[in-house]
């Protein structure tokens, strides 16, 4: 009795928990559910909470509903001119239409990938294939991003995805092509040198000359004033000897004359030949005339 | 990565661990409770409503305690800290419920209830081009990170570290997948976005820019990915040219220096040689005003010494003329070495070593040579006298009378 009660007890516990479990679901905020009810979809736009089901009729299917990842692996595309280029992409989708996506890619993230990969390579290309590399780096590389991405997301609604965003994560050159551009980048750098010192040398040259340039008009100018202030002492000299002199030119060219003789003959080893006829001995040969 | 970390779900929740332990706990329970249970509806049939057995009636108080303690338990279990900068998101049957700060707080057990705790306030960093070696204190490149192309099609090496923090703990926890590459993605693009339109020396030459413009730039992108994060700093850590032509670029920089280096010398030339210049030219002029002044003074001076003399010869021209004349002569004869030579006399046969005269003359002793004379006065010339001052009369003498025939 008290047996078959502790047995009829449990069995309640479990069917009151089999019965909640099987009627009772969750949506976490992170998931979408859809309900198929016999292989009919029934619903697919729950919002996260807590929702019921018929038991055991209606199977769940989860998906995540956050922004997913695919990063593609680095892609060889060519440019306009020719040139390849390694580009490096991801791409960030969300489902948008659990349904679609369950119908066309089967829920299944890898196959949501693959496609992703297909379209995003495609829009990727043509738009590189247009283009020179420097707007693949550069300049278009926004507009590139653009375009790509909604042109995938325009392709991808139709399995329910939402293309968020196509970024170029890299954008390489080749190695070999590296190696060029390393040439080339090496080049470069030595010509600025080159034109660096260069510039060095002109700017130094031009500084010399031109202190030069200043030396020598000062010097010559201090000459010129130099001359002239001594051309002008001359020149007072003169004025003063020629007064002093014409007041007895016969008496002055004696007196200088004098003072000529004194002057130019006064050391030692001047040697003078001299004549006794001369008039200063003309006592020495006799006291009288 | 620790229990209350973003990313990391309730189950690592200590809390969670308590509630396992119950678990086990509640086992034990629950075997017990078969036992009392069969003794609890054995005693209620048999004894009827009022007279209750002793027994049946601990044993049901048993079980309502047992019951008690493990409804007790379970609503225990929804207690959680939350600890300085984080935020408990919690979930009501996996919708978001509310948000909690700092504090001990409280959730519907499970599976009502459950929470998700976000450290809003920790600063993460994440490495582009490198990664530190928190062990070892290095760094380990990553040149496929950090090599990139410029505008100018030239290639560049850059690490950058990039810092952030999560500004809302819901739009991360619920908008986006693997949140942490989903940033390091993003910072790759972004990096290499502005690069890619900047040429090389302006990456070198504003750093501050290209930074800021990253910055900027990833902030957008993750923006409209809602990852629910705050891009606090972006840093170059480093900017340079590849390995490869590193030499090259150091060569340009030392041009850069030889460039000014060369200017700086000139620059000291010109320093060193205008003053001297400027002083040579004061010293011309004031050379040239000295020689002005003192020829003018000499001149003076002369003029005014002639016309004294001037003065007074007018008054006896005859005896001053001769005067002036002996003393000048006196003057001229008496300093300087003199060779008498009586040329009326025709003696062709004259020799003078002049050479050796004027030596002697220098070295202002006797003179010591034999006058070159003719043979017959060989034996005429007595010892010279010797002595400085007489030397030169008596040589005169001397001459004289040997030279005269």
């Amino acid at each position: 009795m008290n047996q078959s009660k502790l047995i009829a007890l449990l069995g309640i516990v479990l069917v009151v928990v089999l019965t909640v479990s099987s009627t009772v679901y969750t949506v976490d905020e992170r998931e979408r559910v859809i309900v198929v009810r016999l292989g009919e979809v029934l619903r697919y736009d729950d919002a996260p909470g807590v929702h019921l089901k018929l038991p055991f009729l209606d199977t769940l299917r989860y998906f995540d509903s956050r922004v997913l990842t695919m990063d593609a692996d680095a892609q060889p595309f060519l440019t306009q001119e020719k040139k390849y280029v390694l580009v490096d992409s991801y791409v960030k989708w969300r489902i948008q239409d659990p349904l679609k996506y369950f119908l066309t890619v089967g829920g299944s993230e890898s196959g949501a990938r693959q496609r992703l990969e297909q379209l995003t390579n495609s829009g990727l290309r043509d738009e590189v294939n247009k283009r020179p590399v420097k707007s693949v780096v550069s300049t278009d590389r926004a507009k590139i991003m653009q375009i790509v991405t909604a042109a995938a997301d325009a392709e991808a609604r139709k399995f329910g995805i939402e293309v968020v965003d196509v970024r170029l994560q890299r954008v390489d050159l080749p190695d070999e092509v590296s190696q060029s551009v390393y040439q080339r980048m090496k080049a470069e750098r030595s010509r600025i040198a080159n034109e660096l010192r260069a510039q060095g040398a002109e700017a130094a040259e031009k500084i010399r000359a031109e202190a030069e340039r200043k030396r020598e008009i000062m010097l010559a100018d201090a000459y010129r004033k130099g001359e002239s202030m001594r051309g002008e002492g001359d020149a007072r000299a003169t004025a003063i000897y020629g007064a002093a002199a014409g007041k007895a030119p016969e008496f002055y060219s004696l007196y200088r004359s004098l003072n000529a003789y004194k002057e130019s003959f006064r050391k030692k080893d001047d040697i003078m030949i001299v004549d006794p006829s001369a008039d200063f001995f003309r006592y020495m040969k006799k006291p009288s005339r | 990565m620790a229990w209350n970390e973003p990313g990391s779900s309730g189950d690592k929740d200590p809390w969670g661990r308590r509630k396992s332990a119950g678990g086990s706990d509640l086992d034990q329970i629950v075997r017990r409770l078969q036992q009392k249970l069969a003794g609890l509806f054995g005693g209620r049939k048999g004894g009827g409503g009022g007279g209750d057995l002793g027994g049946g009636r601990a044993s049901g108080i048993g079980a309502g305690l047992i019951v008690t303690v493990a409804l007790a338990v379970w609503l225990l279990s929804g207690f959680y800290i939350v600890q300085q900068g984080e935020r408990g998101v919690v979930l009501r049957f996996g919708k978001q419920a509310e948000v909690t700060e700092v504090g001990l707080r409280w959730h519907l057990p499970l599976p009502l209830e459950k929470v998700e705790k976000v450290n809003v306030e920790k600063v993460s960093t994440i490495e582009i081009g490198y990664r530190s070696n928190l062990r070892s204190g290095g760094k380990t490149k990553v040149p496929k990170e950090a090599l990139m192309l410029t505008e100018d099609e030239n290639i560049i090496e850059i690490e950058f570290a990039v810092q952030y923090k999560i500004k809302d703990a819901t739009e991360f926890l619920f908008q986006v997948r693997d949140q942490e590459t989903t940033i390091t993605q993003a910072t790759e693009s972004a990096v290499r976005e502005v690069v890619g339109r900047s040429s090389l020396d302006y990456v070198f030459e504003n750093r501050k820019n290209v930074e800021l413009g990253v910055k900027e730039q990833l902030q957008k992108i993750l923006d409209s990915y809602r990852v629910g994060v705050l891009i606090q700093a972006v840093e170059m850590q480093r900017a340079q040219p590849p390995e490869e032509v590193k030499a090259a670029f150091d060569d340009a920089v030392r041009a850069r220096e030889d460039r000014e280096r060369l200017k700086n010398e000139a620059e000291a030339y010109a320093n060193d040689v205008i003053p001297r210049a400027r002083g040579a030219a004061a010293r011309m002029l004031q050379e040239a005003e000295g020689y002005k002044a003192s020829t003018v003074a000499r001149a003076e001076g002369d003029a005014r010494r002639f016309s004294a003399i001037a003065g007074e010869y007018v008054k006896a021209p005859g005896v001053t003329r001769e005067r002036l004349y002996i003393e000048t002569m006196e003057q001229v004869y008496s300093n300087t070495t003199k060779i008498f030579v009586d040329q009326k006399a025709g003696n062709n046969l004259l020799y003078l070593p002049l050479d050796k005269l004027v030596r002697g003359a220098m070295e202002a002793g006797p003179v010591t040579a034999t006058p070159p004379l003719l043979s017959d006065a060989a034996e005429a010339v007595p010892p010279l006298k010797s002595g400085a001052t007489g030397g030169s009369r008596s040589r005169t003498d001397q001459r004289k009378r040997t030279n005269t025939p």
